[in-house]
């Protein structure tokens, strides 16, 4: 049996193996390089910058546990983003699995930093069954929706709520998502109630994403960790996201290394030509 | 009539309610009538929700009672399901370890297990298509080849160490990449995309309205 | 570190590892943690709607006064119906509604918010301005969204210039399904990231408190 053959056969336990170790050898010997900004990333930033100082804005925990690792960098970066700013934050989440859990923990968590008191700077409503229901009722009335916080605090009681009705107290919607709710964001709040907005999602939706950049509806996007790495370089808050894409080039040479190799094999052993005949 | 024409009635009364809301105000009778419909759709759809769960429930309560093989496991799931479930839906008034808010039973469950085990269970998928790529990705055909080609540089170009490689060459690539495959060919298969499944969607959702469309119900 | 903490740091590194010994072989500490997670994401949702739902969006409105909201209290509960195949038809009524409300909403926001937006800032591109990179620009995306739509219609066979135009259509479907790849594998190994950084720095960063 050839090399190449062997190549071919190899037990994909080996492979991920060299995977394994690809993501290992880097947080033992870190190697940094520079992160560039791309213009998406740059756009939600100047966007963000430009909001008025102590406007009331939304950031959407619209993602999954699963996709922590890349999207938790994003709204932990908004958070001091806004919180610079004086902003009064509302959280939500359309997800059922995680959302409201991680939206208490990490805001919790920063307002601390920033001396933020609950109810007066920030508020977290948690979840709602339906999101094409939410999204479309918060535009006539948010407390309809959600007559309570998270913690089951009627709306009624939290001072922040007191002047905010709808959306059209809302300056800035901050959506992070790791699924299709960022669509209907984007169809049914942006599209009905113009209120800007910018998104951070994982890098297996953000192709998709730069669609909603190019006709405006989104003001900017961070795709995946690489976008939310830029972020936290922008605002001056390195993070997870920067580590993380220390470590995430060997990997990727990896892959593409494989890629290479499988394709050297399939040319000498001459599969393409069977393939042909 | 019970079967199917009230069904078809329901779901031909509230869509037309919703579509006719959309041009009205919100203070408005339409418009009023319409919130409150979002306001029930809340409430109904979180029943279908529960629905999976009592599922979940009953076909793992099955295979216990039968003591089928792996019941061990599916006695782990049920006695899961009922340690993350009772403590938050016991009032937090009772004792700060029920209810949902930090420091319960619940949110503790949820950030030391749930929320980890969740982000193992797809982190795995690193290896996964580092195996497929290297069994599957093939320059079979012309598009292949072109799909093969793109990856490649996009995968070099989203990493710090292959955008310094990129650099090495004359021509700015990183930025012909944003601008012209990111923002150029990729925006424009989405757009296409977004567009052709938008009327998709828009003419299922007349299709439902209209009664047209009724597998949703089922058989029987 | 407290003794607590610590704890929670080793809960989170057995189940990481237990779940990731899989790509070894599957075992039973792997299934075990399996159906661990399993069933403590079924119990979230009961938790979470039995709270969000069934507490503060119908039975407090509703002994508030709020008696209409019965309705979808009601319709809810038929939705279990479907668990008795003799009256599963019961439930046909509330998923009529979820439908019914959900396609109202949707035929307004999807032609209004994405058909119409995404047709006009197609068009808008054609619109001039911005030097000759701008003009290549505006060409790739116009002739890539008609080919793109071209491709995907199936109602006229592909001959002719359909099936040139779908023929241009699927070399710009391959440069972007290319970038979701290359994308797609970012983001796998972005989540494996995200583990192996849990482990190296929480859990092996707990070694010096123990050991």
């Amino acid at each position: 049996m050839s090399f190449w053959e062997k190549a071919e056969q190899i037990d994909r336990r080996w492979v991920y193996l060299m995977v394994g170790l690809a993501v290992i050898v880097p947080f033992i010997v870190p190697a940094e390089f520079p992160i560039s900004i791309t213009p998406e990333s740059r756009m939600l930033y100047d966007a963000i910058e430009e909001l008025p100082d102590s406007c009331t804005v939304m950031v959407v925990f619209d993602y999954y546990p699963s996709t922590i690792a890349e999207c938790e960098p994003m709204t932990r970066t908004a958070l001091h983003h806004f919180w610079r700013k004086d902003c009064k934050v509302i959280t939500l989440s359309n997800i059922p699995l995680g959302g409201p859990s991680m939206a208490e923990s990490v805001t919790r968590e920063i307002a601390r930093e920033y001396g933020k008191v609950y109810g007066e700077d920030f508020v977290n409503l948690g979840y709602k069954a339906n999101y094409v229901a939410v999204l479309s009722g918060m535009g006539t009335s948010i407390e309809s929706i959600f007559p309570t916080d998270n913690s089951g605090t009627p709306l009624s009681e939290i001072p922040m709520m007191d002047s905010i009705v709808n959306y059209e107290q809302v300056s800035f919607i901050f959506e992070v998502a790791d699924n299709a709710t960022a669509d209907y964001w984007v169809s049914i709040v942006n599209a009905q109630y113009g209120v800007p907005m910018g998104c951070g999602t994982t890098a297996v939706s953000a192709p998709k994403y730069y669609a909603f950049v190019g006709s405006g509806q989104f003001v900017g996007l961070l795709g995946g960790m690489k976008g939310a790495a830029e972020y936290e370089m922008l605002v001056g808050k390195k993070g997870k996201a920067v580590i993380g894409m220390g470590v995430q080039s060997l990997v990727h040479l990896l892959i593409i290394a494989l890629v290479i190799l499988g394709n050297i094999s399939y040319f000498v052993l001459g599969k393409h030509k069977r393939r042909l005949s | 009539m019970l079967k199917t024409t009230v069904p078809v009635g329901v779901a031909f009364l509230s869509g037309i309610a919703l579509m006719v809301s959309f041009f009205f105000r919100e203070n408005t009778f339409v418009g009023s009538i319409s919130q409150d419909l979002k306001i029930w759709l809340t409430i109904v759809g979180g029943f279908t929700l529960l629905l999976g769960v009592v599922s979940i429930t009953r076909v793992n309560w099955q295979a216990v009672k039968n003591r089928k093989e792996g019941w061990g496991y599916k006695l782990l799931t049920l006695v899961s399901i009922f340690a993350m479930a009772i403590p938050a839906i016991l009032p937090a008034s009772w004792s700060p370890l029920f209810g949902r808010n930090p420091g319960s039973i619940y949110h503790w469950l949820f950030t030391y297990l749930d929320s980890p085990m969740m982000a193992t269970m797809f982190a795995t998928l690193a290896f996964y298509i580092a195996s497929a790529a290297y069994r599957a990705f093939r320059a079979r055909t012309a598009e292949s080849t072109i799909l093969l080609l793109t990856a490649t540089v996009v995968m070099l170009w989203r990493v710090p160490m292959g955008e310094a490689f990129l650099n090495l060459f004359p021509g700015n690539i990183p930025e012909f990449l944003n601008t012209y495959v990111m923002n150029g060919a990729n925006l424009a298969v989405q757009r296409g995309i977004i567009i052709g499944a938008a009327l998709g969607a828009a003419s299922m959702s007349l299709r439902i309205i209209l009664g047209i469309e009724r597998t949703y119900m089922g058989k029987g | 570190m407290s003794g607590w903490e610590i704890f929670e740091i080793w809960v989170i590194a057995f189940f990481t590892l237990a779940l990731f010994s899989f790509m070894y072989k599957d075992n039973p500490l792997y299934k075990v943690a399996e159906h661990i997670f399993a069933g403590l994401s079924a119990g979230y949702y009961v938790g979470l709607i039995w709270d969000t739902v069934i507490i503060t969006q119908l039975w407090d409105p509703m002994i508030g006064g709020d008696w209409l909201l019965i309705v979808p209290g009601i319709l809810g509960f038929l939705m279990f119906a479907r668990f008795f195949p003799k009256y599963s038809w019961v439930s046909r009524t509330s998923l009529a509604f979820v439908m019914g409300v959900t396609s109202g909403i949707f035929i307004t926001s999807q032609l209004h918010g994405l058909v119409l937006k995404q047709m006009q800032a197609t068009m808008q591109s054609l619109g001039g301005g911005g030097g000759f990179g701008a003009a290549l620009l505006s060409i790739i995306v116009v002739v890539g969204v008609i080919s793109t739509l071209i491709y995907f219609y199936f109602s006229k066979e592909h001959t002719g210039v359909l099936g040139v135009t779908a023929k241009v259509g699927i070399w710009f479907i391959m440069i972007s399904f290319g970038a979701h790849f290359g994308y797609t594998v970012m983001g796998r190994v972005s989540l494996l990231i995200g583990r192996v950084q849990f482990l190296a720095e929480d859990w092996i960063g707990s070694f010096k408190y123990i050991f």
